[in-house]
């Protein structure tokens, strides 16, 4: 046998890349981000021409769209990776190669994590003309793309780890779903709530919330970025921790049904 | 080649295999039979790295099983509902699983060439496998099971949803290709007259045990239904064989609802023989267009062994 040129875990993610972006799954998931994107931008954009909403606001609004959906764009691919191997009968046959688990489940995090790429390359035109105005495109981008790429990965390696130990798709999908709506959900609460302590803690100690607090806090309420590098603790954690967790699942991959 | 050693496999408190021991040589193709639930595919997945046996040991081409990697090198195994991405193309299918096994992108795409042609898909090569048929996505499963040149082949019903002429063609690829380089196959089939034509040697799985083991004829030997006969006739002249039979001394005539013209007669101990039931045969002037002597199938030694019924052999 000719010797092995490229790692396992690469041989996996081309092959899911190929299916991924050849099929209709990652078009289709890409499209829908891009219309409730537009949707959101063209409201915000609507709303700050009308005087109803400030300009940085309506920036702001989009960008934290685009983490939330981007991340369920990413999570949405991920939750399907090996419980729907699984449930299509196609794991099995992968599970008597050579190729270690630990290789498998990296090659699919690799894969699934290109959803959110292609989500941060539509936003990105969205961010950079309407920050424009208020003159603060490049913040916009850098924000979204530094907190976004951070949560995602979190939620990536999350949905990941859920497939693995899901035997159906459908509980994967909606426990990954239900997931991100319970951690997008704390960004929502009223401002007097994320001032008190418990608030605060609730919002820093959740990657995704806080993201989009750091997003608010950057573009809509003109803070420093030096001074709030602490919101970019939580989701640079959660992505260490859940992708380590994920590859450390690996090892318990199992095909799931009994004789 | 393949040594498999007292291996018992349990979920739980369930034991789905117990003690189940058998070797196949270099070039020899075992058939693992069992009815539904018998403890084939458990033994299967264990020997294939995918289950931990609870005990026992087993050897793969002299790799331990606890050696996965190793032994997962040295396996083809087509799964029992073996699924497909059916997105991909069948070329495709088969680069990529020669990649998993670490081969390089040039390897991979001539293994996958040589195989579609062996295995008669090499026309369908770039179609997606999504508008393959049943039989043509076995074959590409079969084809994939090569893929690394195996020395152990485990197929779980390979001929599943193929028509005659379809499993003629993979049993006699099995026979003459699939061993061609000296490895050993583990064929699990229901169909006992296609294990009976393509294997070596059985191993008669029943609850978890294996309950014979050995070559075709041995096993039906040692199983053999001694007392009994099956007599074709054509379906109309049915109710005058079995009443003629019937009027014998010692002879008991039955036919199940749609076993389209078969007979089974059963002999009283120290009873009449076969050749008392041809005789009467003859003198009645009972056209029949086969006798045989039952217990000189496999598939009556499966039913001796199994206890098993006629539904589950066609199921």
């Amino acid at each position: 046998m000719t010797a092995r040129t490229t790692a396992g875990w690469q041989v996996v993610a081309v092959q899911e890349l190929r299916d991924l972006w050849r099929s209709t799954k990652g078009l289709s998931v890409l499209f829908g981000f891009t219309v409730l994107l537009s949707a959101m931008a063209y409201a915000a954009a609507s709303e700050a021409d009308l005087n109803l909403l400030d300009s940085r606001e309506s920036v702001g609004l989009v960008g934290q769209a685009a983490i939330a959906l981007g991340a369920l764009a990413a999570l949405v691919v991920s939750a399907d990776a090996i419980s729907g191997e699984r449930e299509r009968g196609t794991l099995e046959s992968i599970l008597v190669t050579p190729l270690s688990r630990r290789d498998l489940v990296i090659g699919k995090l690799v894969a699934a994590s290109t959803m959110w790429l292609a989500a941060v390359a539509v936003a990105v035109p969205y961010l950079a003309t309407m920050g424009r105005g208020p003159g603060i495109s490049l913040d916009a981008v850098l924000t979204v793309c530094l907190a976004g790429s951070l949560a995602a990965a979190a939620l990536t390696a999350l949905g990941l780890a859920i497939s693995a130990v899901s035997y159906s798709n459908r509980a994967s999908l909606a426990a990954s779903v239900a997931l991100l709506i319970l951690l997008a959900a704390p960004s929502q609460l009223p401002a007097i709530t994320t001032r008190s302590t418990l608030g605060s803690i609730l919002i820093k100690a959740n990657p995704v919330a806080a993201g989009m607090r750091l997003t608010d806090q950057v573009l809509v309420k003109q803070h420093s970025w030096s001074s709030q590098w602490t919101l970019l603790l939580a989701p640079a954690i959660a992505a260490v921790v859940l992708t380590g967790l994920a590859v450390r699942m690996s090892r318990r991959l199992e095909l799931g049904d009994s004789r | 080649m393949i040594t498999c050693d007292q291996i018992t496999v349990s979920y739980g408190r369930t034991i789905a295999a117990e003690r189940v021991t058998f070797d196949v040589g270099p070039g020899e193709i075992l058939g693992l039979l069992g009815p539904n639930g018998a403890g084939k595919t458990s033994v299967i997945r264990a020997l294939t790295t995918i289950l931990e046996p609870t005990s026992g040991s087993a050897w793969i081409d002299g790799c331990r099983l606890t050696d996965a990697p190793a032994v997962r090198s040295r396996i083809g195994v087509l799964p029992e509902s073996s699924g497909y991405p059916t997105a991909r193309s069948a070329h495709e299918v088969l680069r990529f699983h020669g990649r998993l096994f670490g081969m390089d992108r040039s390897a991979a795409m001539d293994r996958a060439d040589e195989l579609l042609e062996l295995v008669g898909l090499h026309d369908q090569r770039d179609a997606r496998v999504s508008t393959f048929s049943r039989g043509m996505r076995q074959r590409l499963g079969i084809a994939r099971a090569l893929m690394n040149r195996p020395r152990a082949l485990f197929l779980d019903e390979p001929t599943l949803g193929l028509d005659p002429a379809g499993k003629q063609e993979i049993l006699t690829f099995l026979r003459e290709e699939a061993i061609a380089g000296g490895g050993a196959v583990v064929l699990c089939s229901h169909l006992l007259d296609e294990v009976e034509r393509v294997c070596d040697r059985v191993a008669i799985m029943h609850e978890g045990r294996v309950v014979a083991d050995g070559s075709v004829a041995a096993v039906v030997a040692s199983a053999r239904v001694l007392g009994g006969a099956r007599v074709d006739v054509r379906p109309p002249a049915v109710p005058t064989t079995v009443e003629a039979i019937n009027e014998v001394e010692g002879m008991r005539a039955t036919c199940r609802t749609g076993s389209a013209g078969r007979i089974d007669v059963d002999f009283k101990p120290n009873g009449p023989a076969m050749a008392d039931l041809a005789h009467e045969l003859g003198r009645r002037r009972l056209d029949f267009t086969a006798l045989e002597a039952r217990g000189a199938r496999l598939s009556d030694a499966f039913l001796q062994l199994t206890g098993a019924t006629g539904e589950v052999l066609a199921s």
